[in-house]
């Protein structure tokens, strides 16, 4: 199939040996790219291992969009088995990694094995060096890109880790370009442990296309149309921001550890502040409506702030001064840390505290203890260590019911949106199959425009459409979802481009059809990993459903656990999975996942 | 007095992110609303029930109107 470079390269850290190897048309036909490629890639070579150990794989795979001249295709996937939850782990991340990756001739490089040392990955077109990081080691991603982007050149992708994916905290990210992040499930905490402190890609070839000419056309013409979109000036101005008031407004904004969905502090950091506050903005390679805005912290250095760190560093620990919020996501960037499990992990710690299960004294909205907290837990330390793994780990270690404000979902911390009054958006958290991220479905829009309390099959059939199409199509192609999602660029663009690309016809039902194939391998695999499933893996926080909201116009409003049951039921038959959460033979084999099945049988909980 | 409030580039059309009106008589929200107003992916919720343009607007009703956003 044309528009693959149709290269995989695969470098082993412990024997130094490098391969490349040629991409199948069958996993090009049927996983398209991204994700799809990565999960095949982990069902196939990954199985039963220690996520921290060298038999672990690290995959960054690109799409067959990715690199093109379209709207916001500067993206990349990385993946593997997360350890911070055991299951299936990946993340998206804007970086001109993905494009050198490409332009060097790979859509995928698998690092595998362990380094006995520090080191980098050095990628110029067809040569690969294993390089020593010793030098590296300990700096945070700032320092890190400075460093290579001096003795590289400027014209370069790079992806690092700060000290906290170094010491493996199990929601360490993988950085680029100073401010973006991506493997929320750990995936720099898998860097660290095979000593691999970065990757740096130099690519100087053409990415294929099946007609050039007509791409171009279609490039320009997506461009233009975002541009002259009614949204597209106010996302400039504000970018994600703009969630932060409509959250507040909606009571779904995460405050003291998602108990409240309203901040009384809201106006003094909203999207209008931002505007107001911001010097700057930045975004990812071949994007047209950058949304990264960059405001001076606290200490006056930059920092790029969008919504969810914002939520989570925010109203989430009771912190109102939008300069010190700056000041906490600065931090988290340059140790290498997820800010949204970051800011669930520090609202864990806050409450704990207040409800006197731990004996130190911290506070909501402290600044400093929080500061304090961050590079505690980026080392390991004092009371880091309690969340170093994360709020599942910390309420096991802590027990007296404190699972039931633990805000995750399958051990992944929940993004930054409070779902008491959003039943739809609470099986969107919990069915997502990373664990709670926002980013496979956001229905919270459409469930308030429609019946916001209902739990309908409507409901179900939305959050199942928003999969396949955010977390199936836009994660493998791939591309930003945000040019379709934030200012309506039309999705009919997508066959087109893909056409272009490959030369093959599609249409959505086909991406669909992908969509559904590489959700059924993603459930298998945490199955497979796990060795045990039950029903009880896809349930949101007893929080939503037992503590009612305080305050706002939601005062009173909670989930309903016995309509969420029914809820879920739906879901599971309308994917043809059994009432455990388990994908069926014939659901496996009318997904083209013949024989997947037999490696589960037995391991049902 | 009605509360009109907009949120997101709803407000940047409007130019104001809220407002009140004193209704004589009830009236349909698109006329309290400046021409052209947006009509595809919006939200409009009407003392915290799904309303629309056409919706008949009192005194002492909330009106919240704002785009269909996505989370990021």
């Amino acid at each position: 199939m044309k528009g693959y470079t149709g290269k995989l390269l695969r470098v082993n850290l412990s024997s130094g040996k490098v391969a490349t190897e040629e991409l199948s048309e069958e996993l090009k036909r049927d996983f398209l790219g991204g994700r799809g490629f990565a999960v095949k890639l982990l069902w196939d070579e990954v199985k039963h291992v220690d996520p921290l150990s060298e038999n672990n794989k690290i995959i960054f795979s690109t799409g067959p969009l990715t690199g093109q001249a379209l709207p916001s295709a500067g993206k990349m996937v990385i993946a593997s088995k997360s350890p911070l939850t055991g299951g299936y782990g990946d993340g998206n991340i804007g970086t001109m990694a993905a494009i050198h990756l490409r332009r060097a001739g790979y859509d995928v490089l698998i690092v595998e094995g362990k380094s006995p040392k520090p080191c980098y990955l050095l990628i110029e077109d067809g040569s690969v060096k294993i390089a020593d990081a010793s030098d590296l080691w300990g700096k945070s991603t700032f320092e890190t890109e400075d460093i290579l982007q001096g003795r590289h050149g400027k014209n370069t992708g790079i992806l690092d880790i700060g000290p906290g994916g170094e010491n493996q905290v199990r929601f360490a990210v993988v950085m680029s370009q100073k401010g973006r992040a991506g493997g929320r499930p750990g995936m720099g905490a898998v860097m660290g442990s095979k000593n691999l402190k970065a990757v740096v890609v130099k690519g100087t070839g053409t990415i294929p296309a099946a007609d050039p000419n007509k791409l171009r056309e279609l490039g320009k013409k997506g461009y233009d149309e975002i541009k002259a979109k009614d949204k597209y000036d106010w996302w400039i101005g504000q970018g994600t921001m703009q969630a932060f008031d409509w959250c507040n407004e909606n009571s779904c904004l995460p405050t003291y550890n998602y108990r409240e969905g309203v901040f009384e502090h809201s106006k003094g950091m909203d999207g209008e502040v931002v505007i107001k506050t911001k010097v700057d903005r930045k975004g990812c390679p071949l994007c047209n409506m950058q949304c990264g805005n960059i405001i001076e912290d606290s200490a006056g250095l930059r920092s790029e702030l969008d919504y969810e760190n914002v939520g989570m560093l925010g109203p989430n620990i009771g912190l109102k001064d939008l300069r010190q919020v700056a000041l906490l996501n600065r931090m988290a960037d340059e140790w290498g840390l997820d800010t949204i499990s970051l800011g669930s992990c520090i609202g864990f710690l806050m409450e704990a505290s207040e409800k006197g299960l731990i004996p130190e004294k911290v506070s909501w909205g402290d600044f400093e203890a929080a500061q304090k907290l961050i590079v505690d837990i980026g080392k390991g330390e004092g009371l880091g260590k309690l969340v170093f793994c994360g709020v599942r780990s910390a309420s096991e270690i802590i027990g007296k019911g404190s699972h039931r404000w633990a805000m995750q979902v399958k051990g992944l911390e929940i993004s930054a949106y409070n779902c008491h009054a959003c039943p739809g958006m609470a099986l969107s958290f919990a069915t997502s199959p990373i664990g709670a991220h926002h980013k496979d479905a956001w229905v919270i829009s459409w469930e308030i425009s429609t019946d916001r309390f209902s739990y309908n099959k409507e409901k179900v059939q939305k959050v199942i459409e928003l999969q396949r199409i955010r977390g199936g199509f836009f994660e493998s192609a791939t591309v930003c979802r945000l040019p379709w999602v934030e200012v309506s660029f039309g999705l009919q663009s997508y066959p087109e481009y893909l056409e272009a690309i490959t030369g093959n016809a599609y249409r959505w039902e086909d991406f669909y059809q992908i969509g559904d194939r590489i959700y059924n391998l993603m459930r298998a695999y945490w199955i497979r990993e796990k060795g045990t499933w039950s029903r009880q893996m896809d349930y949101p926080p007893d929080r939503w459903f037992e503590e009612p909201h305080s305050q706002g116009k939601m005062k009173g409003v909670k989930l309903d656990r016995g309509k969420y049951d029914q809820m879920l039921s739906l879901y599971y038959e309308l994917r043809g999975w059994d009432q455990n959460g388990v994908p069926t033979i014939d659901a496996f084999e009318k997904t083209g996942l013949k024989g997947v099945s037999k490696e589960l049988i037995g391991r049902n909980g | 007095m009605a509360e009109l409030k907009f949120l997101g580039y709803l407000a940047g059309k409007v130019g104001k992110r809220s407002q009140e009106v004193l209704l004589e008589k009830p009236q349909r929200l698109r006329d309290l609303l400046p021409s052209p107003f947006p009509e595809q992916d919006i939200v409009i919720l009407i003392n915290q029930k799904v309303g629309n343009l056409d919706s008949m607007i009192e005194n002492e009703d909330r009106v919240v109107l704002m785009p269909m956003i996505s989370g990021g």
